[in-house]
């Protein structure tokens, strides 16, 4: 599904420039759950961007379903993204103002779909996730858990092929850590690619593979074998 | 996709009730402010437009130059009208209006008067020409008979019912009787014709059929076919003066020839001045009713558009600055899979609400304001409710105002990258630092123009109110239509003369004080030719004229009750010397003339010269005047000694009433009467100040946004500073000269601007002051001190915060 070669991206500021990625060469094959590690400032954020066509590599090739992706407008990457990509962030990102519903509901309103039609596949989604019961109230009366759940929601209403999570238990407690990794695994089951960055190595172990990078190269690779038995 | 952007503008909105506030608030005062004055410059557009074929009518105007005198009248030769009937197929129809003043009216059979301000001859087509209907009467021959004349509802309600007005006889000035053939409805108040309340046949009138060419003294109006050219015409009115005017005034200045009338410096200009036209481009001498000026409108349009875009400003300052708020949503949406337009859509959107909003406050803010802007501006505006078109340019201003405002924000804030937003949940710096800076100087730079022009205005207000005038205004009462007294005039002056309070009176034909006079030719002995011609007012005075007014001589004497010869003796005014040409000594003894064409003229001899005094606004020169001692009913001034004027108003009042039964008692103190001629400054004035008012509170309310958002974006280095042992007062001093520092820039560029503006704006006066140093540094304090206050409150509270609360929130 994701194929990237030499793959190389820098910052350049007035005086500086800094390479974050520096030749990075992986795959990651459809249904697979891949797990990015590495310490801060490693490139993991920025591998993840370029994977979420967020940002453009700066050199090298990026194809995504057998698709170059990397030199693309920002507009065609928009609509690549729509319906293909789901995003779980650490700090969860819902939208303040909207209700669970309405957020939820939006990457759908992107997609233009019919009234009636998204009523059914939020609620769908929000039952499976176990939220629907808050889908008026509005993120700030929900507890942290809940807004990752909703996050998550929203990420998989338009039964994307790969989700992208950076640090999704980041701001939890283990409780609730365990709770959204859990309900990753289950859609990475049904089929759903994951690819998830993360600090923890607990976390770690719910991913088939774990891609270690630092100072923006990739220096390991592992398999779990017994993914989410230990928890 | 629409209602989801409208539902969460309105969400958005209410999460940030302060910036929601000041954006709202800052936008409708400047609608409010700019539906103000679109509404005065439309009432000021629609002037004459209401009357029927309006675009054809046309006044002719004439410019004299005769005897070293030029005159810009709005009037033209009595014979006129009928000539360009008779001459030119393009005239449809002609009337001619010949002012009256006020009069004295009162039912036949009773005593009591009233006074009605204005009153004029009109020819009998009158009615059929500006297609005013009758309430009563028949408009063809209403004004047909002479002695026969047509009120307005108003005037004729004082005296008797509408229905009942037809064959009742008036009596006018207590003298002449008319009757009432008709009634029309008042005058709208956006005409030129306002104020004229009687309409006297004109056929009652014997000058309106003389064939005298020599003097303007008939408004004359012309309605030309459709189609008809105006400038054909123009040139058509140039062979007047040869068909007409030199012919007839051959008989008086034999062998007179065009050449010759022109090799003395002479003209006769007719031209015409479209109806519409008159009163924001007519500024002639003795206008059938005030005029304004287009300069105005053009004044008020530029302070009406600043205060939009300051509106405007704000708007895109407070959004970008507040933007920050807003990074982590555009981050989100950009990810779901929002492209930039549909979010350019959303923050339109946003604007836009934000734009109805104000416009609801600025609808409500106009409604309240309205009467005192009305009173202000000396107009009766109303709001246009049941227009179909002002709710569509009001929706149509409104949504293109939104997108104006929303325009800037919405393109900044769509540019927002998520890999930036995101993380951590929010953008880390917001730009548009510098535009955002460029704004607040644009704002200030206004503001700091405005309150120069301001202080200019009222400078030159306060330079002709206490302008050594020649004369002195203060305590002098004046008495209007002292006629009435019929020939009680003079034992009334004797009565008030004999009050304790009073220190003298005088009775005269005119003082200075606005008011409708004509120059008249004289002749000196010795050049009794027609080139040799001089225009001197005449003004009819008596002895007592120099000493109630304070005014000076600079050479010769005052009339002298002793000397019986002073009733052909003159006196005449500095201004009358390079006419004469000579000087004040020699000009003493010299002999004056009217009658060119007599074998024995009457002649005039100068015994005095008075010091120039100002008897037009000050923006005219000082023209040549005669005061002749003769006797005259018209007004009476009376000097009162300084105590209570009004015990003294009152007593001579009670004189009157005995003296004149029944006839109103009509008084005003010089000084107030002197101010009305500068009305339309004091107006400009005031409406500046207000507006300027508008424009400071405007910026204000952006500069305190602003800082609002500066001290919150700054709370980190704020708390640093303070735990590395900065004082609140430093804290303090660095928050608010960043602001200081724009403040300054825009006083830089507005200053100049205000002076180059302000002595243009001078250049109309004659009499003028120059702009004083003091006024730019005023200004600067101003500007300076308001933001000080404006953004020291938020700097204070910014700095006064524990430390540790700042480190932790960031």
């Amino acid at each position: 599904m994701i194929q990237i070669q030499n793959l190389k991206k820098s910052f350049r500021t007035e005086e500086v420039e800094t390479l974050a990625l520096n030749n990075v060469n992986m795959k990651i094959e459809e249904g697979e759950f891949a797990a990015i590690m590495g310490p801060s400032g490693c490139g993991k954020s920025t591998l993840l961007n370029i994977i979420g066509m967020l940002d453009n590599p700066t050199e090298g090739s990026y194809q995504f379903a057998g698709h170059e992706v990397g030199g693309l407008k920002e507009r065609q990457r928009t609509e690549l993204r729509k319906g293909n990509l789901g995003f779980v962030f650490q700090s969860f990102n819902l939208i303040d103002e909207l209700t669970v519903f309405e957020n939820v509901e939006l990457p759908l309103i992107y997609l233009k779909m019919k009234k009636a039609e998204r009523r059914g596949k939020v609620m769908t989604v929000l039952e499976r996730m176990k939220i629907a019961h808050r889908e008026k109230h509005f993120p700030h009366q929900l507890s942290g858990g809940q807004q990752q759940r909703v996050a998550i929601a929203r990420a998989v209403v338009t039964n994307p092929k790969l989700i992208l999570a950076d640090e999704p238990t980041g701001n939890l407690d283990s409780k609730n850590g365990i709770e959204v990794m859990n309900l990753l695994t289950e859609l990475n089951q049904e089929g759903t690619t994951i690819v998830m960055v993360t600090h923890s190595d607990r976390d770690s172990h719910y991913a088939h593979r774990v891609i270690n990078l630092f100072d923006g190269q990739i220096v390991t690779e592992s398999q779990n074998r017994a993914m989410g038995a230990m928890m | 996709m629409f209602k989801n952007h409208l539902k969460i503008a309105w969400r958005s909105l209410k999460k940030q009730p302060f910036f929601t506030f000041l954006n709202t608030f800052g936008l409708a005062i400047g609608m409010a402010g700019a539906l103000l004055i679109a509404l005065y410059i439309y009432d000021e557009l629609s002037f004459d437009k209401m009357f029927a074929d309006a675009d054809r009518i046309y006044r002719i105007d004439s410019d004299i130059k005769f005897g070293g005198a030029e005159m810009k009248a709005s009037e033209a030769a009595a014979p006129m009208a009928a000539a360009m009937q008779r001459d030119f197929s393009q005239v449809e129809s002609t009337v001619r209006f010949r002012d009256r003043g006020s009069l004295l009216l009162r039912k036949s059979g009773t005593e009591a008067n009233t006074k009605e301000l204005r009153v004029t001859f009109a020819d009998s087509t009158v009615f059929d020409f500006f297609g005013i209907d009758l309430l009563v009467g028949d408009a063809k021959t209403a004004l047909t008979q002479p002695n026969t004349l047509v009120l307005t509802k108003t005037a004729a309600e004082k005296h008797f019912g509408i229905r009942n007005a037809l064959g009742q006889n008036i009596i006018l000035n207590n003298t002449d009787t008319y009757t009432v053939t008709g009634v029309i409805d008042d005058l709208p108040k956006n005409s030129f014709l306002r104020d004229h309340t009687v309409f006297m046949a004109m056929a009652g009138y014997p000058d309106s059929r003389s064939d005298n060419w020599g003097s303007s003294n008939y408004f004359t109006f012309v309605k030309l076919i459709p189609l008809a050219n105006i400038d054909d015409f123009d040139e058509l009115l140039q062979g007047m003066l040869e068909r007409y005017m030199l012919p007839w005034a051959q008989e008086f200045f034999p062998g007179m020839t065009k050449e010759s009338f022109e090799a003395s410096g002479n003209y006769l200009r007719y031209h015409t001045m479209a109806l519409t036209d008159i009163h924001l481009n007519s500024n002639r001498q003795s206008e059938m009713s005030a005029n304004s000026s287009i300069q105005n409108v053009y004044i008020l349009c530029f302070i009406g558009l600043f205060l939009i875009v300051l509106a405007s400003v704000n708007f895109m300052n407070l959004s970008t600055a507040y933007s920050l708020k807003r990074a982590k949503e555009v981050g989100v949406r950009k990810t779901l899979g929002s492209n930039k337009r549909e979010l350019i859509r959303q923050f339109l959107t946003e604007s836009g609400l934000i734009s109805f909003i104000s416009l609801l406050f600025a609808l409500l803010v106009t409604m309240a304001v309205l009467p005192f802007f009305n009173e202000l501006a000396g107009k009766s505006i109303s709001m246009p409710y049941t227009s179909p078109i002002f709710w569509v340019i009001m929706v149509v201003t409104t949504f293109g105002l939104g997108l104006f405002s929303g325009s800037y924000p919405a393109f900044f804030m769509s540019r927002f990258m998520p890999v930036k937003t995101l993380k951590g949940g929010g953008q880390s710096e917001v730009g548009g630092g510098r535009i955002r800076n460029g704004l607040v100087v644009f704002q200030f730079a206004i503001s700091v123009f405005l309150i120069v022009s301001t202080m200019v205005v009222f400078q030159q207000l306060k330079y002709i109110q206490n302008k050594d005038l020649g004369f002195a205004k203060d305590q002098v009462l004046l008495i209007n239509d002292t006629f009435a007294a019929g020939n009680q005039v003079k034992a009334f002056k004797e009565e008030v003369l004999k009050l304790a309070q009073v220190e003298s009176a005088t009775i005269s034909s005119f003082l200075p004080t606005p008011s409708a006079r004509s120059n008249s030719s004289y002749f000196k002995e010795g050049a009794m030719t027609q080139e040799n011609a001089i225009q001197i007012q005449t003004w009819d005075v008596d002895h007592d004229y120099l000493g109630t007014l304070n005014m000076d001589l600079v050479a010769g004497r005052n009339f002298n009750r002793e000397y019986t010869g002073d009733s052909t003796a003159v006196i005449i005014n500095e201004a009358t010397l390079p006419v004469l040409g000579v000087d004040a000594q020699e000009a003493i003894g010299m002999k004056i003339s009217q009658d060119i064409e007599l074998d024995r003229p009457q002649f005039y001899e100068v015994i005095g010269v008075v010091k120039n005094f100002h008897f037009e606004s000050l923006r005219e020169d000082i023209g040549a005047l005669g005061l002749f001692l003769r006797s005259s009913t018209g007004n009476m001034a009376i000097k009162l000694k300084a105590g209570d004027f009004s015990n003294s108003i009152a007593t001579i009042q009670a004189l009157w009433g005995k003296l004149a039964p029944g006839q109103p008692f009509d008084y005003q103190f010089m000084d107030e009467s002197f101010n009305t001629t500068y009305r339309s400054e004091q107006r400009l004035g005031e409406i500046f100040i207000v507006f300027t008012v508008l424009s400071i509170l405007i910026a204000c309310l952006g500069l305190f946004g602003l800082a609002a958002f500066n001290a919150q974006k700054r709370t980190k280095e704020i708390g640093i500073r303070k735990v590395l042992g900065a004082s609140t007062e430093q804290i303090t001093y660095r928050l608010t000269t960043d602001f200081l520092k724009l403040v300054g820039i825009a006083v830089l560029i507005a200053l100049p601007l205000g002076w180059y503006a302000m002595n243009k704006w001078l250049e109309d006066f004659s009499y003028r002051i120059e702009i004083a140093w003091w006024v730019f540094v005023l200004a600067a304090l101003l500007a300076v001190l308001i933001s000080i206050v404006t953004v020291s409150y938020q700097s204070i509270k910014a700095a006064i915060v524990n430390p540790v609360k700042s480190l932790r929130t960031e």
